[in-house]
């Protein structure tokens, strides 16, 4: 009677809606990105009202937030933190540099899209994305959770090939610990 | 057989209290700070999603046993304290299992906790726990020493080291403790600003210097029980203060009252201060509280 | 003492003890000597321990593909009397030998690494790990003239389709409204 379908629903149901409620973020501060979450923390828009929170370590987030250009050099070390996150991890690309490079589409060191390298859940536009952006794209994110769509993290380990040689193709001196959940 | 039954339903209820209120004040202490810092907050049952999220989060971090064992050890403590510490005045129900000689005993199972969990931090070899125990461990040296003597001189003064029987005291002579010997609970609340651990004593979590210290490997379940462990604990000393100090409680809504008064200290107190280096710390420790320590035993002997 | 006294007397020190120093008059508190390649351990040391200029503000590197050149500039500052120099030196761009300074400054360091990895340039002794600022890097020195860096990036990293248009942000906006830039405007088109 647990173990039947219908159980596990209402179970996921309830688990999605605590998640939802509960986002601890784990700020990539790369670029200028990493400014606009003041605002967004503090008095003026407020996202601990939406259980959004920060988190010290990657151990402890569940949403990796990648705030801007990432170098090839930063990319190895946003990897790292992504596979240290434990399940379920989700991952917001902030700003138009995670999407198609932005301003640093013709740079000599920096990834164009995110999404080749790591699975995204939600991308916020802008250059840079005022406070409203970052909340309705929390908002979108927590959308995704109830309905049980924001299942980056899976998609990864299931396509766990494709990102690696992606990622293989662009940091050629790779020495990273392999990660088999 | 009876009485064993009476004892267990008690310790299972005492804890499920304990584990409700608790979360309960760490979610309106996150709306007062947000209140005073001019936001709106979060809801009070907040800390409920936070921690049902993190008991469902998935959790494969393995660094060994003692790893394992460092949240456990905090929950025994939890646990332990809250059940030597009588919860309502008179009543057989909600004694738990006192015994006399029970506050020493306290004193050390105090420190079990947080000694259990350095040695998990220090299996990790995340170097941020390693500081961060090394800073635990000499808070507890600076708080230790006016909590300590405030108990001490509460022990001369009474005669006596069962809570119950300084309970029973109060209950007699009509008059808190806390206003015959002053002196000890004044020292008694400054070290229970260290234990709390807010700011200006949040040296040990530290999350902007230290990536929050000796839970820093610490995710999903493991922050679980750490959390649940923190609200227990946290409940279980605010009411030791509530039975030795302010006369224990005839029913819950008293208790509830006294005890939030008593956490709101160590919370107000926190949001308006920034925080302390750890010789500041100790020195703060060092200071007052522990002049007012002495105080309370000198009256204790001499008057 | 006034400023022109002070660089007058600067300039005469130095052309007392370096002959090929070539002065150059800035603004109110900037002097600019021009001198050769092997001159400027010595010129550096002697403005740093004689003449008070004791901090490094800067070195910087400028690439004259044309010429076959690059040109490295010390900025050094004087507290006492207020006053910057440049020293300025030219190395051959097909063999960008240099010395190394780092024993009169030890946060010269820091900027020989960057200009190593950057332009290209070897620092005779310089001791430090081999890489900086970039890692895994095995293309030319990013900074030089002759780097495509546009073409480089178009062949390691992938783009997502959608922007070709965009590159030029006016150029996009003079094609899809209609609207006619003016002839200021186009001067800084890429």
């Amino acid at each position: 009677m647990i173990n039947d379908k219908n159980s596990q629903k209402i179970v996921d149901i309830i688990r999605n809606y605590a998640r939802k409620h509960s986002l601890w973020i784990l700020a990539y501060g790369t670029g200028c990105g990493a400014i606009e979450l003041p605002p967004t923390m503090t008095s003026r828009y407020d996202a601990e009202r939406l259980g959004v929170r920060g988190a010290a370590t990657p151990r402890q987030a569940d949403l990796l937030l990648i705030t801007g250009y990432l170098t090839t050099k930063s990319l190895k070390r946003v990897i790292r933190v992504y596979e240290q996150m434990q399940d379920p991890k989700y991952v917001i690309g902030f700003g138009s540099c995670t999407i198609n490079g932005g301003m640093y589409w013709d740079s000599y060191n920096t990834i164009k899209a995110l999404d080749r390298y790591l699975p995204v859940d939600v991308y916020i536009n802008g250059c840079m994305p005022r406070p409203e952006a970052v909340l309705s794209g929390f908002a979108k994110l927590q959308e995704l959770i109830q309905d049980g769509k924001a299942n980056g993290a899976k998609e990864y380990k299931e396509n766990l090939k494709w990102y690696r040689d992606n990622q293989k193709k662009v940091i050629t001196n790779w020495k990273m610990p392999e990660y088999n959940w | 057989m009876g009485e064993i039954l009476q004892y267990t339903w008690g310790a299972i209820v005492s804890f499920v209290l304990a584990f409700f209120v608790g979360i309960t004040y760490m979610g309106l202490s996150r709306i007062v700070t947000a209140r005073v810092q001019n936001r709106i907050g979060p809801p009070w049952y907040q800390n409920f999603f936070d921690v049902f999220k993190l008991f469902s989060k998935d959790t494969s971090i393995h660094h060994g046993i003692m790893h394992h064992m460092g949240p456990a050890f905090m929950m025994v403590t939890a646990v332990m304290s809250l059940l030597i510490i009588p919860i309502f005045n008179g009543g057989s129900f909600f004694t738990n299992l006192n015994f006399h000689g029970d506050l020493i005993f306290l004193i050390y199972i105090m420190v079990f906790g947080p000694l259990g969990m350095a040695l998990g931090a220090g299996q990790t070899g995340n170097p941020n726990s390693a500081i961060g125990v090394t800073r635990g461990l000499s808070q507890i040296v600076g708080f230790e020493i006016p909590w300590v003597m405030a108990l001490v001189a509460l022990m001369i003064q009474y005669k006596t080291t069962s809570i119950v029987d300084l309970m029973n005291i109060q209950a007699e002579t009509g008059k808190w403790l806390m206003f015959t010997s002053p002196f000890a609970f004044i020292a008694a609340v400054l070290a229970m600003l260290g234990m709390f651990r807010y700011a200006p004593f949040d040296i040990v979590g530290a999350p902007q210097e230290l990536a929050s210290g000796p839970m820093s490997e610490n995710g999903g379940k493991y922050l679980f029980v750490m959390m649940s462990s923190g609200a227990v604990f946290a409940f279980a000393k605010l009411t030791l203060y509530v039975d030795i100090f302010m006369g224990g409680a005839n029913n819950l809504i008293i208790l509830v009252v006294k005890t939030f008064i008593l956490y709101m200290i160590p919370v107000l107190y926190g949001i308006v201060s920034p925080r302390y280096r750890t010789e500041q710390s100790v020195r703060f420790f060092w200071g007052w509280p522990t002049l007012f320590g002495l105080l309370a035993i000198l009256q204790a002997a001499f008057l | 003492m006034m400023m022109e006294e002070i660089k007058t007397t600067i300039i005469d020190r130095i052309k007392l003890h370096f002959s090929d120093a070539v002065e150059k008059e800035f603004s109110y508190n900037r002097l600019d000597f021009s001198v050769k390649k092997e001159t400027v351990p010595s010129i550096l040391f002697y403005l740093k321990e004689e003449m008070g200029f004791k901090h490094l503000s800067h070195i910087s590197c400028v690439d004259w593909l044309e010429e076959g050149e690059f040109e490295m500039i010390f900025i050094l500052w004087s507290p006492e009397e207020k006053i910057k120099v440049f020293i300025h030196t030219r190395v051959d761009r097909s063999n960008p030998v240099m010395d190394n300074i780092d024993m009169i400054w030890r946060q010269a360091n820091t900027y020989e690494r960057e200009m190593k990895e950057m332009y290209g340039i070897q620092f005779t002794g310089l001791e430090a790990p081999e890489e900086f600022l970039l890692e895994d890097w095995n293309g030319p020195p990013p900074m030089r003239r002759d780097f495509d860096t546009e073409a480089y990036a178009a062949k390691t990293y992938w783009e997502r389709p959608g922007r070709e248009d965009a590159l030029d942000v006016r150029e996009t906006v003079e094609k899809r409204t209609g609207e006619v830039l003016p002839e200021f405007a186009k001067k800084y088109k890429r």
